[in-house]
């Protein structure tokens, strides 16, 4: 499928020169950004680095390019080099489609594509699109960014003008299949304890999305759930497996002014075992069910400032800092000019039930303070 | 102390008509677009690529200025940001593959002549600058 995915972006790439437009009508541009992150923290390390002594291994450069060939269809690809602590470090394709928009009720793009579930899915790997240094880590978790980021299928999407006293319906249905590359993060202990898999892991998902942007303005209110079938993946000297599971979220966005308020609800339930040879059968479930409310104020033309509270269980631990996360954030954004910015955040975390790696801590704290500076550049 | 807060009764006048006067920029459209007007709504909606359609029916693409006043003033008046955030809200759909960048113009003379020979484009320029070729939408 993949293959064949891929084979068909290619052939509407190819038969842009067909068309005989001149490069301006074609509207090709090329887009790209780059950005920086230091990240410090009072105990534990974070993310796949040593932050508790300061580290810099937090960085990620884009480069973009797209095409519009006809006015209903347009063709784009996207490289990305990223570097968090002891994974990435690699060059990958982050997405490539082609996307063909009949009309404003429907639309369809196809290729490695973005997953669009939740409140923040699509942006959320988006460094220059948000304030945040870092989003909501419960629900939206840098880590494993793989595997929920993107997948190798389609996309059908559009919007349902109701009555104006109700608003408009977006809605998103996507399928494919996703692909977790071998060294992506949510390996990163198995890797670490020599038993990482021998090849990417791989399984069916589809789901939908609905946006009701009320009559309310600035207001829109969403749901989405993503499904993923059953799948297993061979590990050096075992393996590793899950049963279906479904991502499930609701959120609400309120812009008006210099304020933005946004909140969601999420779960993502995944039953699974590992299986490694000569060891007894361990549990990798996990059950979190995450939440988190923020608020952003632009206090300047180039200031922006704001705060969230996000908060996780994950039901499948037993009691302890292991079963829950709660990180209090405050954070700033400084935009010198369209081009350059740069992020300052504090967080305040209770609990370890996400974001620290056993393979990077030998005794986890129960509550730990997170510095993270981010510079960035975009054109 | 009269005279002083004459003074700064005038000078909150003058701030207040200075805030008002946003609507110095207006917004223009191929002639072949059907719509005679525009909601608010909706022209926020096209110009953050939120929609692609107007009201009736009309598909329309949105032509941006690089710069300038009536720049300013447009994304002041009905898009409620100011060219950073706006930007960035572009760049924030063109990363993710759901949009590409609208073309930007260096002057309004050149908004005008891309909006009249080019079908279902939509611009904006000042209030002031001659802009035949091309229909004046009104903001409803």
């Amino acid at each position: 499928m993949k293959q064949l995915l891929i084979g068909a972006v290619a052939l509407a790439l190819g038969s842009i020169p067909a068309t005989a437009q001149s490069i301006d009508d074609l509207n090709i541009q090329i887009h790209g950004y780059a950005a920086q992150g230091f990240l410090y923290t009072t105990h534990n390390n974070i993310l796949y680095t040593n932050s508790s002594d300061g580290s810099p291994s937090w960085t990620e450069a884009v480069l973009n390019v797209s095409s519009v060939p006809t006015p209903k269809l347009r063709v784009a690809v996207q490289a990305r080099y990223y570097l968090l602590g002891d994974s990435g470090n690699a060059i990958v394709l982050d997405w490539a489609a082609a996307d063909y928009k009949v009309n404003e009720r429907f639309g369809v793009r196809f290729g490695k594509v973005k997953t669009p579930w939740g409140l923040f899915n699509e942006t959320q790997d988006i460094d220059p699109s948000y304030m945040w240094a870092l989003l909501p880590q419960p629900v939206y978790d840098v880590t494993t960014r793989n595997a929920d980021l993107a997948h190798y299928g389609g996309v059908a999407y559009g919007t349902f003008r109701l009555s104006p006293s109700v608003g408009k319906l977006d809605y998103r249905i996507w399928g494919g299949e996703e692909v977790i590359p071998t060294n992506d993060g949510q390996f990163a202990d198995l890797i670490a304890s020599r038993n990482g898999p021998l090849n990417p892991f791989t399984y069916v998902t589809y789901g939908g999305a609905l946006h009701w942007r009320t009559p309310i303005a600035g207001l829109m209110i969403g749901a989405s759930d993503g499904h993923a079938n059953q799948g297993a993946v061979a590990l050096v000297g075992g393996s590793e497996s899950f049963t279906a599971w479904n991502n499930v979220s609701y959120f609400a966005k309120y812009e008006k002014d210099k304020w933005m308020l946004a909140g969601e609800w999420n779960r993502q339930a995944s039953p699974g075992t590992v299986t490694i040879i000569d060891s007894p059968v361990s549990d990798a479930s996990s059950d979190p069910r995450a939440w988190y409310l923020m608020a952003t104020y632009k206090a300047t033309g180039k200031l922006t400032v704001g705060a969230y509270d996000s908060q996780a269980v994950d039901r499948d631990q037993s009691l302890g800092p292991d079963r829950y996360t709660k990180d209090w954030t405050v954070s700033g954004r400084y935009d010198f000019n369209q081009f350059i910015y740069l992020k300052a955040e504090e967080h305040f975390i209770e609990g370890t039930s996400l974001s620290f790696e056993n393979s990077n801590n030998t005794v986890l704290q129960p509550n730990s303070d997170l510095t993270a500076l981010r510079i960035g550049v975009s054109f | 102390m009269k005279k002083q807060f004459i003074a700064l009764f005038f000078a909150l006048g003058v701030l207040t008509l200075a805030g008002n006067a946003h609507a110095q920029a207006i917004v223009i459209a191929n002639p072949g677009v059907k719509a005679v007007d525009i909601s608010k709504g909706d022209l926020k909606d096209v110009f953050t690529g939120g929609a692609t359609t107007l009201k009736g029916g009309s598909q329309v693409t949105p032509v941006l200025l690089k710069s300038g006043s009536a720049h300013d003033e447009f994304l002041s008046a009905y898009i409620g940001k100011n060219d950073t955030t706006f930007r960035a809200g572009w760049r924030s759909l063109v990363f993710s593959g759901q949009a590409t960048m609208p073309k930007s113009l260096d002057s309004e003379a050149a908004v005008v002549e891309y909006v009249a020979h080019n079908a279902g484009v939509i611009g904006y320029i000042g209030k002031d600058t001659p802009h035949e070729g091309v229909k004046v939408l009104a903001v409803r």
